[in-house]
């Protein structure tokens, strides 16, 4: 049990090495470099810089460097907590992060809660009620989460909501709550610009996972124990909830961790049509401009969440199937 | 006497044809395959159904909504669309259609359009056209695009690259998942342990980042073909996973199953049992998590395209349609341009419940 | 005619403005446009400089408030003795309230910088056409054109009290430009002739910039938006060290000349820096520090690299109305941070803004007017006098494949490229039919305009005389699909056109130019790119021809870079032109093309010209430009970029017109310091 705990820890480090190696390499891999970037900002207001002040920039910032140099300055920081300086908002990326970080998380997390509150009960009612109308119009309407761009349905309910409801153009605050430090009142406005993008953001998941749990849950249904449970007389929601329920959360759970970078990839494109202040503009913006510490930053933390989420999965699923505790041991 | 012919025929039918009977009673799935071999079809004969060329485009002609066709002139079968003159509005700014109902043009079914290449053949015949036609003038089934291009031509010329992209990608992602997770399976072992953790690794990534990366890197002076298969490439270098899984899972489930084990007993060589044991008893297994994959893949061209990384004009795709009306004039100006996701929609719902019918009707226990 | 051009803080003395005037700008626009009718292009309009000095002088309440606390002192200690009197447009204004904008990040600092673009030594009134005094009261240019002497107002303080004198001008002068750690390479805009000009302490309130040759455009340089002249919010933001005055009192702590190399090292490092430069940078721009000195009207709070950059009015602001209210009225500006443009003008039309026109997208204009009642907002269009908001800069220097660049370096084939568009389509399309069809020369009423037929000079679709010209090259052959081939026998002819999604929509322009390129057989691929990624291949001579602006070069000489090669950055012309320009004939290669050698040579000479001068010796350099077609315009004039303004219907003296340009820094030259909240 413990050597377990502990083998999928040594991993999830492993994997979190790898996530860095990779998302580091990934950055590396456009031509061209911040100054590039910052030269052509200028230009476009007006301004301009000479090719020898590049020069220097390029100096200044270590650019010029070998790659394995660069990274090794920027790994030794990381494990410092320094994440370094990010070029284009000329602040420390922990700072530029800031509360992004975890706003991403409550919207991740929020449509995380809305996908499992949605997708639990329909799933196992289709699976109960195969080839009903209700299984075929939530299904229906799963899919339909799934087919729609959620680009465009952001969109198209960001516009619509405006013209016909006068209600404040995305953002996950209203302007006058912006400026104010963080209290009850912050929060509640949170809580109320928080269901629209999460909406948005859990119809694709939840669609997946109905189709998951109630295929799971059927085929849990045939198999001999449950035909016995009824032979036996249990009543029909015992029959269902006790054993197949659980048995098919079994791959439901596994599939928690997976959902979560999902989400986390739909916040990002949700986020720019919205313009909430999540990573997700932040890690686009910084791929375009080739910040490479914020972004590799970005994608760094937003690895290591996933790993984080795997482990907890992992730990789920041992509490919701003894079988793999067993195993284990 | 029917009763015990329909058994001696499941008893000596191979795994594929009881699949496809079982698949058969599944009514949504049927329809599915019938709406994406309709696709396929239309992609296909896109040029041909196209009323006029996609990429030519007339200011007088921006922003029409959708004209209807008129069938019958004075009582007889033939088809004309009334002429329409735009004027901008000085004080809205908005371009003003209206009918000129005195001019009829007539439509031509089967006449001369722009020149396109039909599996070699060099033609300009298309399904419908228009006879002496102002420059103005077009068949506008589904309306005009903010440069003036016909929304039902692109739309077709449309689904032919976005349906290949599918197809080609995930053709990529069969062989890499079946490879992999194959060996995986077969092996096990440190073998098995490095597969799994690479597929962990990918999966942990939020794809969008990675798609970015990749995207931005490639040269900026490849051509629009090369760019395509890239980013098919792209794509699908992401896909295999969960196909990588499936295959993986079947294996490891199938190696313990009776039949297996009798070959085992039997002395039939590895080899021999994978090809020709295991594998037929999990290819619909295989082409329902394969029909379940393509969706992903067009989705993916969608977003990449609307992160401005995807296909680039003056190629047509869905994501670049999707693209074009992705901004407030549209909802406000042109809402038809919106139509051109109905199409995505359908199909990624086609391949849906196709694979899902494929996956209930794969399933032995059924 | 030698004129001595001098002004004292009296604008009846100005001796020579430019020879435009605010009805001829006026009648230029309602001449062309049938959009008189919609109302939303006004008369040019704006607050304007008086020299009656009131006698009494008031201030906003809370600074009264701080003034009792004995925190501040009074406002009349604060105000120079000779203060910059501003007449506002309608009213006198009333104290308060908040101006909601947006901005799109960390690099959007123009945004804020333009606003307090009265930190200018020199600017333009509100026509965009003459010069007047801004931080100086006024300026002499000696009769040979190599002084030009600057006169400070007496008593002018920085933003935390502190004197703004001569001596400001000589930091940045001897610490600054003249430090190579800060300043590598000395500015093209400090010399005349070749040759560096020195700046010279006279007095406390009077400096003097020396050069040894004529340099009669100097006072144009400092009103405009130059290096030397761009002022201190621009010029020393975003890694800048130009300008010509800085803070010297307090940026001296950071510097090791007045402290030690340990000493500021230890001090950037404490900061998080790495060397004690990386920590000035930041410590001299005002976006992003909040106690850096500064002389424009509101100053940072919150910076720029937050979700929200705050401003808030500056106690020390040297500016008052006429009626002695010390400026600004309004107290504060919180701009807003919203990454994409379809946010920015969603929120725009639900009135959360209460005045915005960069950003603003044009090809919105119909949506914008619908929800005018909604969001209470009014719409402005202001008019640009560049020559075509898409310009395609033409890469004459293009070496990579033999066969294009000596088409792309061919007059015939560029003016051939040219007659193939067409420029109503294009008009029409993506400008509502506000702008004007025509070729890269500026607007016939700016006095560098070489007239109207130069306006439409290769710049009108011409299909057959296109192909005449084509088929003249030898390019005769075509392809199946009716495109012609390379005359080497490589297959298809490819002319790419790089393009970039800022400002305007310029891929969906190019592809559009490209379809109507079919007609004269020239296959045009559009290669849409990121605005780094795009100027990357430039900088490296990677491109054919660059879709962009040629915004500011309706006043050729303050902003070349659009028309000519005469900087290494952007180097849309080809890198090796403007490198042996920029070096004086140093380094690069010298241009083959008589016309180009001749351009450039005109060019240069013009600096050291009289204004009329000038003004003749730059309508033949565009006679040049336009006849060669170094670079094709298609359609210009118009409100497209940042002329499309949205202004609430609760704030006043509100310009119903507004000159939009590289040197009126839009909106500054309107003086946002005099707008207001009537309620």
């Amino acid at each position: 049990m413990i050597a377990f705990v502990i083998r999928r820890l040594v991993m999830g480090v492993f994997t979190i090495w790898l996530i860095s190696v990779v998302s580091f390499v990934i950055i590396q891999l456009p031509p061209g470099d911040f100054v590039d970037s910052y030269i052509a900002q200028l230009a476009a207001s007006g301004s301009v810089i000479s090719a020898n002040e590049a020069a220097s920039m390029r100096e200044l910032y270590g650019l010029g460097q070998p790659m394995y140099v660069q990274y090794g300055k920027w790994l030794s920081r990381v494990v410092t907590g320094d994440f370094g300086e990010s070029m284009m908002w000329r602040r420390p990326v922990t700072e530029v992060i800031g509360d992004r970080l975890w706003l991403t998380l409550v919207l991740s997390f929020a449509a995380l809660l809305l996908t499992w509150a949605l997708a639990l009960p329909i799933g196992i009612y289709s699976a109960v009620r195969q080839y009903s109308w209700g299984d075929y119009a939530f299904t229906l309407l799963g899919f339909i989460g799934i087919a729609v761009p959620n680009f465009l349905l952001a969109l198209i309910i960001m516009y619509f909501s405006f013209r016909l409801f006068g209600a404040n153009v995305g953002g996950l605050f209203s302007p006058a709550m912006q400026m104010q430090p963080w209290g009850l009142a912050k929060t509640w406005d949170l809580m109320k610009h928080l269901p629209l993008p999460a909406t948005i953001l859990a119809l694709a998941g939840t669609a997946q996972l109905i189709r998951i749990m109630r295929a799971n849950l059927l085929d849990e249904l045939r198999k001999p124990y449950v035909v016995t449970a009824r032979a036996r007389g249990l009543p029909e929601r015992r029959v269902i909830l006790k054993y197949p329920v659980r048995a098919a959360l079994n791959p439901f759970a596994s599939n928690i961790a997976y959902l979560f970078p999902y989400l986390v990839s739909g916040s990002i494109i949700i986020s720019i049509v919205l313009g909430l202040p999540t990573v997700g503009p932040l890690l686009v913006q910084a791929l375009v401009a080739q910040d490479m510490f914020l972004a590799g930053t970005i994608v760094l933390l937003l690895g290591v969440m996933t790993v984080i989420g795997t482990f907890i999965s992992d730990l789920v699923l041992m509490w919701v199937d003894p079988r793999i505790r067993h195993q284990m041991d | 006497m029917a009763k015990a012919n329909d058994a001696e025929r499941y008893a000596v039918a191979t795994q594929m044809q009881l699949t496809w009977w079982r698949f058969r009673r599944h009514k949504l799935a049927m329809v599915s395959l019938f709406i994406v071999a309709l696709f396929y079809l239309l992609a296909v004969g896109a040029d041909f159904l196209a009323v006029s060329d996609p990429h030519e485009g007339d200011a007088r002609t921006s922003y029409i909504a959708p004209q209807p066709i008129h069938l019958f002139d004075d009582g007889s079968f033939r088809p004309y669309i009334y002429g329409l003159k735009g004027v901008r509005d000085v004080k809205t700014f908005k371009l003003i259609y209206t009918v000129d109902t005195s001019r009829k043009v007539y439509l031509e079914f089967f006449g001369h359009g722009y020149r396109y290449s039909f599996f070699g053949i060099d033609t300009d015949r298309h399904l419908m056209t228009l006879r002496d036609p102002r420059v103005t003038d077009g068949i506008h089934l589904l309306g005009t695009d903010l440069l003036g291009r016909d929304l039902w031509s692109r739309l077709m010329v449309a689904s032919r690259v976005s349906l290949t992209i599918g197809l080609v990608g995930v053709s990529i992602s069969l062989v890499l998942g079946v490879l992999l997770g194959g060996i995986s399976a077969i092996r096990g072992g440190w073998v098995d342990n490095v597969i799994q953790r690479g597929i962990e690794v990918v999966r942990s990534l939020p794809t969008i980042p990675l798609w970015l990366g990749l995207a931005a890197a490639l040269p900026n002076d490849w051509s629009v073909t090369q760019i395509y298969f890239a980013i098919t490439i792209i794509i699908s270098l992401l896909a295999w996973t969960d196909l990588a899984r499936v295959v993986r899972g079947k294996f490891l489930s199938l190696r313990e199953e009776e039949f297996v084990m009798a070959a085992e007993l039997a002395g039939a060589s590895q080899t021999r049992i994978i090809f020709h044991h295991m594998l037929p008893s999990f290819a619909s297994h295989i082409i329902a998590a394969v029909s379940l994959a393509l969706p992903a893949m067009i989705i993916s061209e969608t977003s990449l395209s609307f992160l401005g990384l995807g296909l680039r004009p003056p190629a047509i795709s869905w994501g670049i349609l999707l693209q074009d009306a992705q901004n407030i004039q549209t909802l406000a100006l042109a809402p038809w341009l919106l139509l051109s996701a109905v199409p995505v929609i359908l199909v990624i719902l086609a391949f849906n419940f196709l694979g899902d019918g494929l996956r209930d009707a794969a399933d032995p226990y059924g | 005619m030698a004129t001595r051009r001098r002004f004292l803080g009296s604008a009846s003395v100005f001796a020579a403005a430019l020879a435009v005037s605010p009805e001829a700008l006026a009648q230029a626009v309602n001449s062309k446009s049938q959009f008189g009718a919609s109302g939303l292009v006004g008369k040019l309009d704006g607050a304007s400089q008086s020299t009656a000095v009131p006698a009494k002088f008031q201030e906003a309440p809370q600074l009264a408030a701080l003034v009792k606390a004995g925190k501040l002192p009074p406002v009349e200690q604060r105000i120079p003795s000779e203060p910059m009197v501003l007449q506002p447009l309608d009213s006198v204004g009333k104290y308060g309230g908040t101006w909601h904008r947006a901005f799109i990040g960390p690099s959007d600092g123009e945004n804020g910088n333009r606003i307090m673009a009265s930190d200018k030594l020199l600017f333009w009134d509100f026509t965009g056409s003459k010069v007047v005094p801004c931080v100086c009261k006024g300026f002499d240019l000696s009769k040979d054109g190599k002084t030009t002497t600057l006169f400070l107002r007496k008593g002018m303080k920085w933003g935390d009290g502190a004197p703004f004198t001569a001596d400001d001008f000589v930091f940045w002068y001897e610490d600054m430009y003249l430090n190579k750690d800060l300043v590598p390479s000395p500015i093209s805009d400090m010399s005349a002739g070749g040759k560096q000009g020195r700046l010279v302490k006279i007095d406390e309130t009077t400096v003097q910039f020396q050069f040894d040759n004529p340099y009669y455009l100097f006072p144009d340089m400092l009103a405009g938006d130059t290096l030397i002249g761009g002022g201190q919010s621009v010029r020393q933001s975003a890694g800048n060290n130009y300008g010509a005055y800085a803070p010297g009192h307090y940026l001296k702590q950071f510097m090791p000349k007045y402290s030690s190399e340990t000493a500021v090292n230890k001090l950037a490092k404490e900061a998080g820096y790495e060397t004690w430069a990386r920590l000035l940078t930041v410590k001299k721009d005002w976006e992003l520090n909040p106690e850096l000195p500064t002389l424009g009207p509101w100053r940072t709070v919150k910076p720029i690299n937050t979700p929200t950059w705050v401003m808030d009015r500056n106690p020390y602001y040297y500016a008052v109305d006429t009626a002695g209210n010390q400026l600004p009225y309004i107290d504060n500006i919180i701009m807003n941070l919203a990454e994409d443009i379809e946010v920015v003008n969603l929120r725009a039309m639900s009135g959360q803004y209460d005045l915005q026109a960069r950003h603003i997208d044009l090809s919105k204009l119909p949506v914008i007017l619908e929800n005018q009642q909604r969001g209470n907002y009014k719409v402005h269009l202001d008019l640009a006098y560049n020559g075509a908001d898409t310009t395609l800069h033409i890469n004459m220097g293009y070496t990579k494949d033999p066969v294009v660049g000596k088409l792309l370096a061919t007059a015939d084939f560029r003016r051939a490229l040219a007659l193939g568009i067409d420029r109503d389509q294009m008009n029409e399309t993506f400008w509502l039919g506000l702008g004007t069809p025509g070729s890269t020369a500026p607007a016939e009423a700016m006095p560098e305009s070489p007239g109207p037929e130069w306006r439409k000079k290769w710049s009108v679709l011409d299909i057959k005389q296109a192909n005449a010209m084509l088929d003249k090259l030898g390019l005769t052959k075509k392809d199946s699909a009716g495109y012609r081939v390379r005359p080497d026998g490589g297959g298809r002819l490819v002319i790419q056109l790089l393009a970039v999604k800022a400002f305007m929509d310029w891929p969906k322009h190019s592809e559009m130019i490209s379809q109507h390129w079919r007609k004269i057989g020239i296959f045009g691929e559009v290669k849409e790119s990121e605005r780094g990624l795009a100027f990357q291949r430039m900088a490296s001579g990677d491109h054919h021809i660059l879709v962009w602006t040629n915004g500011g070069t309706e006043l050729l000489y303050l902003y070349p870079s659009w028309a000519l090669p005469t900087d290494v950055t952007p180097g849309a012309y080809g890198l090796e032109t403007a490198r042996w320009y920029a070096s004086n004939g140093a380094q690069g290669t010298k241009p083959e093309d008589p016309h180009m050698l001749k351009a450039l040579e005109m060019f240069r000479a013009g600096a050291g010209m009289e204004e009329e001068a000038r003004n003749k010796n730059a309508q033949e350099i565009w006679k040049i430009m336009v006849d060669q077609q170094f670079h094709i315009g298609t359609v210009g004039q118009s409100p497209a970029l940042m002329g499309v303004r949205i202004a609430s219907n609760k704030m006043g003296n509100i310009p119903d017109r507004a000159c939009i340009a590289q040197h009126c820094r839009t909106p500054g030259s309107s003086h946002p310091e005099t707008w207001f909240f009537k309620s």
